[in-house]
């Protein structure tokens, strides 16, 4: 019998060509020993041959058979090879990371930095921007419908749309199955003291068809409850208010619930995790028709005017296409359908220049017409983490290079022994894959833990699923963890199909390997240019947010409560109320911390009020000048400062001389030639009586930071009616930390079933500031990121480099080298780097920096400060990072290093 | 002999002649056909089929080699699983032979 260990070489089946070939052969073989057998006995050759064959029995069918038992046989062991070869693989690069912890830590640790920033980021984009509503049915036939119209031939592009338009939209279109209308709204949920504004979902009966979520308790509500002028007062419950105020239980169908003005019953539950459209789950979901009253009802002189008019633009509407109806057709029917409601409606501009237009748009907001910053900074925020990730993998690419070079004479003696170049790159690939793969796992843990903080900043109101429960998210860092392996596995693997044997075998230490480092240089030459790049960024948005913090709102805002009074339809008559208001501001002033009280109608960002304007100047006057009325103590509350003339007192009130202040803005445009003091302004009407101006204030930022500041007027609370509908309350301290002192106080002042909601001002400015703030926390983070990891790279090849050059630096210094010339040598090195990352880096960032104008505030993108203090600090990064392995070079003992070898 | 055998049963023959040495597919059908002087008249393809078999299950192993007069060809051995086969398959056909002997002696 033939030795054992030889039977691989034999055992050629695997291929299925030679399987065929294998059993000729063995067959060929029968058949001629049974001939000649059957010959030795005496028969004549044919005969032989025809016995062999009877002996036999159908030639073609066994060897059929014998194929197929062969091809499955082969592939069963082929299979079991692969595994095999994997897992030794698999071992020989554990072992070999096992060897060297510290270069394993650090990859790892770049990788869960890289590859964390990106799955929190792809988090957050998929929210945003690719994942479609939960339960939402067939969401790819689904959109949102917005309106177009033209105002002095711009087009605004709008999802807001009146009941009326819905519903003859509805009626005149023929291209989808459904269609649906919902509005979210903030309103008083609860009773007593447990009153609170939360978010409730108004939806027309039609919007449940839209998705595929059964209830988990009860029903919903159908068209029977749902229709004008009124629908029935039941409400579906959102499942984690029913667990958190219910406890889940089933009791709750026919209770009732107190939302906004009037008591709903309890028909059902949402499922689990439902939210509709709004990424901010509702408390509860009612009938349009019902809500509706709830938040119109006190506004509206004529109730059914929700219903009847054109021009109540406040819900939106949602459809489903039928089954190959394109969007784009959908569109054009929707338009028809839009032109034909908008020559039927009361008051309307000429249709050829308002020109009516519908699109249908996605489901997600942010990927409709009106993308909002928060998606624009987060694709940014992409980007940005993807270069992270690049530099990342830069990094560990070049330090498994410098691994590979170390090794290679293992590697050389490996391929002396035969492993076939093939394998040698699989064992690679594999090294950078388990290290590809073990940084994605700590980079999940990144995602979780540290970009929760990014998660909230972003969407501060949106619940947060676990990410590791989550497949779309694992899926992701998978793929992401693939490619991190492949590209960072290329370079050493690439490097070791050019490992000359001989030479590497025949080679001391010291040779064949300095010039070797260029694609390490060119590594780092990407690191630093890509750090600068990110430094640039951050550079600019933290200028950005500094002076967006510089601006002078013209307001104190760290100190300042809006206290909004909530009547929930009480009714108290014009004489009490005026009492109530007195009592809110008085209440407010003896509460210790408070500082200061006044009423108050607009609110900056929230709410502005605006009024026909006449004065002997001009007869009308047109344009954005926004009103409100407040007590004689508004501009010591605010901190808003009067420039010229006084502000309000007490003896403003009703009956006396009526009076204004105006914003130095709007004396600037009304009286540019005149002085504003003792003008007079007529508001409403040009028949009402003269107010004069006796005061002018400074400018306040009130709609957004970018505009110039609004054109503001202000009358005394006592001369117009009283129409407050909120406090402002100005503390010494941070007027955040007084919210629920004030809320208590206030509370106690507030008739029946009416309510106070205490607000900081800082948060009612927040959303506004929000896209700076983040793009400078974001761009500072992952610039450091960066920069700490190009800091890395950048210390570990000069050091590699030096123990590399240890014999030359010998001969140098034997030759007479001082400290100080090598010191040069090796931090030169180094620098020439880092200047070549800055010139690189420097050029992309003033290209880049075009297409991220926009999103900046009041700051240039090409802000030579910025760039300089960047270089700088790449530059300083580098000499500090070649600072350490210049120190050993300068220590280099020549008899040591000359004798190596 | 045109019986039809079951499979098994060939399956054991195969095994049992295998643990004389590895053998080529001819010499087996050669060693089974002159212990039974052609007896049982087994048809040769079908005991390829179940030799084929066999190795994809493990319980013989192949490879190439020279033959006796120097051609190549191919030698299946016993493994250790094969043994074990054999060993249980030989309880239970001699089991069931004295089952039908039984009967048979009655009749």
């Amino acid at each position: 019998m033939l030795p054992r260990g030889i039977r691989r070489f034999f055992r050629i089946e695997l291929d299925p060509r030679r399987v065929t070939r294998a059993i000729d052969d063995e067959l060929r073989f029968h058949f001629d020993m049974s001939v000649r057998h059957y010959m030795s006995r005496g028969m004549s050759e044919a005969d032989a041959q025809r016995e062999a064959e009877r002996r036999f029995g159908n030639v073609e069918r066994t060897r059929s058979r014998l194929e197929s038992i062969d091809r499955s046989r082969a592939e069963h062991v082929r299979r079991v090879e692969w595994w095999g070869g994997l897992l030794q693989d698999l071992r020989y690069a554990l072992r070999g990371l096992r060897a060297a912890p510290s270069f394993t830590l650090v990859v790892i640790l770049a990788l869960a930095l890289g590859i964390g920033a990106n799955a929190t980021m792809f988090g957050i984009i998929d929210r945003l921007l690719l994942r479609p509503p939960p339960f939402l049915a067939d969401a790819s036939h689904t959109n949102l419908v917005y309106l177009g119209r033209r105002f002095d031939g711009v087009e605004s592009l709008s999802p807001n749309i009146s009941y009326t338009r819905y519903v003859e939209l509805t009626k005149y279109t023929t291209s989808f199955s459904e269609t649906a209308a919902f509005f979210s709204f903030d309103l008083a949920v609860g009773t007593g003291e447990e009153t609170a504004e939360r978010r409730v979902g108004l939806v027309s009966a039609s919007f449940w068809h839209l998705f595929d979520a059964p209830p988990a308790l009860g029903r919903y509500f159908g068209p029977s409850e749902d229709h004008t002028p009124e629908g029935a007062t039941v409400a579906v419950l959102g499942y984690s208010y029913w667990q958190t105020r219910y406890g889940g239980r089933a009791d709750v169908l026919g209770k009732s619930i107190s939302l906004g003005r009037r008591t709903y019953t309890i028909v059902g539950v949402a499922p689990r995790g439902f939210v509709g459209l709004d990424p901010i789950g509702a408390v509860a979901f009612v009938p349009i028709t019902t809500g509706v009253v709830d938040i119109f009802g006190g506004g509206l002189a004529d109730v059914s005017k929700w219903y009847t008019t054109h021009n109540m633009s406040w819900m939106e509407m949602f459809v489903r296409r039928k089954p190959g109806v394109s969007p784009e057709a959908a569109g054009a029917d929707l338009t028809n359908a839009y032109r034909r409601s908008y020559l039927a409606q009361e008051k309307h501009a000429p249709i050829d220049i308002a020109r009516p237009r519908a699109v249908v748009g996605s489901v997600l907001r942010e990927r409709g017409p009106n993308q909002g910053t928060n998606s624009k900074v987060a694709t940014w925020l992409v980007g940005v983490s993807l270069i992270v990730l690049i530099i990342a993998c830069a990094n560990v690419a070049n330090l498994l290079l410098a691994r590979a070079f170390r090794r290679r004479r293992e590697i050389a003696v490996r391929v002396a022994l035969g492993v076939s170049r093939g394998r040698l790159l699989v064992q690679l690939l594999t090294e950078s894959m388990v290290l590809a793969l073990l940084g994605a796992a700590a980079g999940l843990v990144v995602a979780q833990w540290g970009g929760t903080i990014l998660r909230t900043a972003m969407l501060p109101d949106v619940e947060w699923p676990s990410l590791l429960a989550d497949s779309r998210m694992l899926i992701f860092t998978g793929v992401a963890a693939l490619g991190v392996g492949v590209l960072t596995g290329l370079a050493p693997a690439l490097l070791a199909r050019r490992t000359d044997v001989s030479a590497a075998l025949k080679a001391g230490a010291r040779e064949g390997t300095y010039h070797h480092s260029k694609t390490r240089t060119a590594l780092l030459v990407i690191q630093g240019a890509l750090s600068v790049l990110l430094l640039v960024g951050t550079g600019l948005f933290v200028r950005s947010l500094r002076q967006v913090h510089a601006l002078d709102f013209g307001y104190d805002t760290p100190h300042i409560l809006y206290v909004s009074i909530e009547m929930r339809g009480l009714k108290v008559d014009s004489l009490a109320g005026v009492a109530l208001h007195r009592d809110l501001v008085e209440r407010a002033r003896s509460i210790p911390g408070v500082q200061d009280a006044s009423l108050t109608v607009a609110v900056p960002f929230w709410m502005s009020w605006s009024n026909d304007l006449f004065t002997q100047a001009r007869d009308s006057i047109h344009g954005d000048y926004l009103f409100n009325t407040v007590s004689p103590s508004y501009f010591a509350t605010m901190g808003t400062r009067i420039v010229r003339g006084r502000g309000f007192t007490e003896a403003d009130r009703d009956g006396a001389p009526p009076v204004l202040v105006i914003s130095q803005s709007m004396a600037r445009k009304l009286f540019p030639k005149t002085d504003a003091l003792g003008q007079c302004i007529r508001v409403g009407a040009d028949t009402v009586p003269c107010s004069t101006v006796i005061g002018v204030s400074a400018d306040i930022v009130d709609r957004n930071l970018t505009d110039p500041p609004g054109l503001e007027y202000y009358a005394p609370a006592a001369q117009h009616g009283d129409g407050a509908n909120g406090l402002f309350v100005r503390t010494r301290g941070d007027a955040s930390e007084m919210t629920a002192t004030v809320r208590r106080e206030l509370q106690r002042v507030m008739p029946g079933v009416s309510y106070v909601v205490v607000t900081p001002l800082e948060k009612i400015l927040e959303p506004n500031v929000r896209p700076w703030r983040l793009g400078a926390t974001m761009f500072a983070l992952f610039g450091g990121l960066a920069l700490l990891l190009a800091a890395v790279g950048l210390y570990s090849v000069i050091a590699y480099n030096v123990t590399q050059r240890s014999h030359e630096l010998g001969v140098r210094i034997a030759l007479g080298a001082q400290g100080r010339d090598v010191l040069r040598l090796v931090v030169g090195s180094g620098l020439r780097i880092a200047v070549a990352g800055v010139a690189i880096g420097g050029g992309i960032a003033l290209v880049a920096g075009r297409f991220i104008a926009p999103l900046l505030y009041r700051v240039s993108p090409k802000d030579p400060l910025i760039y300089v203090v960047a270089a700088v600090t790449l530059l300083g990064v580098a000499v500090l990072a070649s600072l350490v392995p210049a120190m050993r070079a300068t220590r280099v003992d020549p008899n040591v290093a000359l004798r190596a070898d | 002999m045109d019986l039809d055998l079951l499979q098994g049963t060939l399956d054991l023959l195969i095994l049992k002649t295998l643990t004389w040495g590895p053998m080529h597919g001819y010499a087996v059908a050669r060693w089974i056909g002159d212990t039974t002087d052609d007896d049982l008249q087994i048809e040769e393809g079908a005991l390829y089929t179940a030799l084929h078999r066999m190795e994809k299950r493990g319980w013989i192993d192949s490879e190439w080699g020279l033959s006796e007069n120097n051609r190549k060809a191919k030698y299946y051995e016993l493994t250790a699983a094969g043994r074990k086969q054999l060993r249980s398959q030989t309880d239970v056909f001699t089991r069931y032979a004295r089952a039908v002997f039984k009967v048979l002696q009655v009749a």
